[in-house]
């Protein structure tokens, strides 16, 4: 197994992680119209193909650019708030990104300066029932294996399973970010759809990373 | 129940209707690119131009109101979902101008994040631009921060006055003025009685018992603060009514507009039964409704219900509402 996500695990890592988006746009789309307007699942269908219609048309090899026409491509669809977000995820991701190869660390650095860019663009943070409290956790998880010095195998892993127990817990809270704020305590034992798609993606990550 | 509408392919839906409307009103609108709704004939370079973006779903709005006194261009998204920042972009650059351009966002957060992200884009461009954002929906609480109220029909009469301002030759700043003053004393309630079904998902947006109505509910389902049993059409003017002039703090002899905008399954005839009782309780408390309307402009599909809009209006609000205007839906007359 591969020690470095280079420009071909990459795309493997990107490509499972849009295929299981692209399966589970009913469950999401379910999932939102309890506490939003039921078009998740429709939304994020629309950046797992920005996603691949990108990575089908990218030429150069390189993870930078990669990275950054796939943020392009999700701010030109129109999924509400859903494009703007994934894209500037994307594009704060490609700043960091590099050209060839990262290493546990280096691919921890990476979603973290996602993070970093997409929080210019939200004030949602952690326990407010959205994204973030998938993207979050799962972004630490990796950085701490690999500050322990564990396999970037490891670190996927640790990832996805940080980001599924993050969305899960999102159950508990109250919304305080997007349509589902307008309802309060009604949004409690419902999963936040936004962190239900997020917690796909990490688990597309060790996926196409473990098949790669 | 499975869903009933005349549509084709789901994913080629917004495509599709804004090609029919722009088709429908060939001398008045056109379709830039697949989802720019422009003027027919532009406005004129050196006046202010006054941009939307929003969600298709609600028609006629926003592009029905793309006309001689009224928006020059809306950028349209998808079913209920704002457009990406990019399309955005691409229909500030084609109105970039001198005298720079309105560009008016209703507070859903898809809308604020492509609009603040597009504004951030072309100002590196020096493209000059004036963001203005509604939030009249008064279901937060009259008081209650701007970025917990949405934006709802209201927008219809800030495109009305803006646009107006504009025509007549105002700057930019006082083009902004005027809109802000009216987006400053303007109130809306939506009250759901019914849900819609989202035309791609085929879902209902939202739950509602068959004896429930609900005060509050956002144009996409959002849920609402106030559900109750079904009321009668006299005592749901009052509920709503009396918030809406308690938060614009209308006071007699104060001249108003007044909006019933239908949500799509309530009939015309349920609405001028509301009317009437508002019609009876302005009069009652001195004040004057200086203009009305009553139909459908901003809908949500099939959905049951309505908005109740008010605005208190000074003499030149009043005159730039009732300037001459030609867009497909402003039936303001």
């Amino acid at each position: 197994m591969a020690d470095h996500v280079d420009y071909d695990v990459m795309r493997r890592m990107w490509a499972s992680a849009a295929e299981r988006v692209r399966n589970a746009k009913q469950t999401l789309s379910t999932l939102d119209a309890a506490t939003g307007d039921g078009d998740h699942g429709t939304a994020m269908g629309k950046v797992a193909d920005a996603i691949t219609r990108t990575m089908d048309n990218h030429g150069d090899k390189k993870l930078a650019s990669l990275l950054a026409d796939i943020g392009w491509a999700a701010m030109g669809t129109d999924a509400g708030s859903t494009g703007p977000l994934y894209g500037s995820w994307f594009l704060g991701m490609s700043e960091q990104a590099g050209d060839t190869a990262l290493d546990a660390a280096e691919f921890a650095g990476m979603l973290e300066a996602g993070v970093a860019n997409l929080q210019l663009n939200t004030k949602a943070k952690p326990g407010d029932k959205t994204m973030m409290d998938a993207l979050v956790p799962a972004t630490d998880a990796i950085r701490t294996a690999a500050n322990e010095g564990r396999s970037i195998a490891d670190a996927l892993n640790a990832g996805a399973h940080a980001a599924a127990a993050g969305a899960e817990a999102t159950k508990q809270m109250v919304a305080a970010f997007g349509r589902a704020r307008h309802i309060g305590e009604r949004s409690i034992g419902h999963v936040d759809p936004g962190a239900a798609s997020m917690s796909l993606i990490f688990a597309g990550f060790t996926e196409g990373f473990t098949n790669a | 129940m499975a869903m009933k509408k005349f549509i084709n392919d789901p994913d080629e839906l917004t495509g599709e209707l804004l090609e029919g409307y722009c088709g429908a009103f060939p001398q008045l609108v056109r379709l830039e690119s697949d989802r720019i709704v422009m003027r027919a004939t532009p406005k004129d370079e050196s006046k202010v131009a006054i941009v939307t973006l929003g969600g298709a779903g609600h028609e006629p709005a926003l592009s029905g109101f793309v006309g001689e006194g009224m928006l020059d261009a809306s950028v349209v998204g998808d079913i209920f979902a704002a457009p990406g920042p990019i399309k955005v972009v691409d229909a500030l650059r084609l109105l970039k101008r001198d005298v720079g351009i309105l560009f008016v966002v209703l507070n859903h957060a898809g809308d604020v994040m492509s609009g603040n992200m597009a504004l951030q884009m072309v100002e590196k461009e020096g493209i000059k631009v004036k963001m203005l954002l509604t939030h009249e929906d008064i279901a937060p609480g009259a008081d209650a921060p701007a970025e917990d109220r949405r934006g709802l029909v209201g927008c219809l009469s800030i495109f009305k006055v803006a646009g107006a301002a504009a025509e007549a030759g105002k700057s930019l700043d006082e083009v902004y003025a005027v809109a802000k003053r009216l987006n400053d004393n303007m109130a809306t309630l939506a009250v759901a009685l019914k849900p819609a079904t989202h035309p791609q998902s085929g879902q209902e947006i939202f739950e509602l018992a068959e004896d429930e109505m609900e005060i509050g509910m956002g144009q996409h389902g959002e849920a609402g603060t106030g559900r109750s049993k079904v009321m009668t059409a006299d005592e749901t003017a009052e509920t709503m009514l009396t918030q809406l002039l308690l938060a614009i703090k209308a006071k007699a002899d104060d001249r108003l507009l007044v909006m019933l905008n239908g949500a799509g399954a309530t009939t015309q005839m349920e609405l001028f039964v509301v009317f009437r009782r508002v019609m009876q309780i302005v009069e009652s408390k001195g004040m004057h409704i200086a203009h009305s309307m009553v139909g459908e402009y901003l809908t949500v599909q099939e959905m049951g219900g309505f908005q109740m809009f008010v605005a208190k209006l000074d003499d030149e609000l009043e005159q730039l509402l009732k300037a001459p205007a030609n867009a497909p839906y402003w039936v303001g007359r």
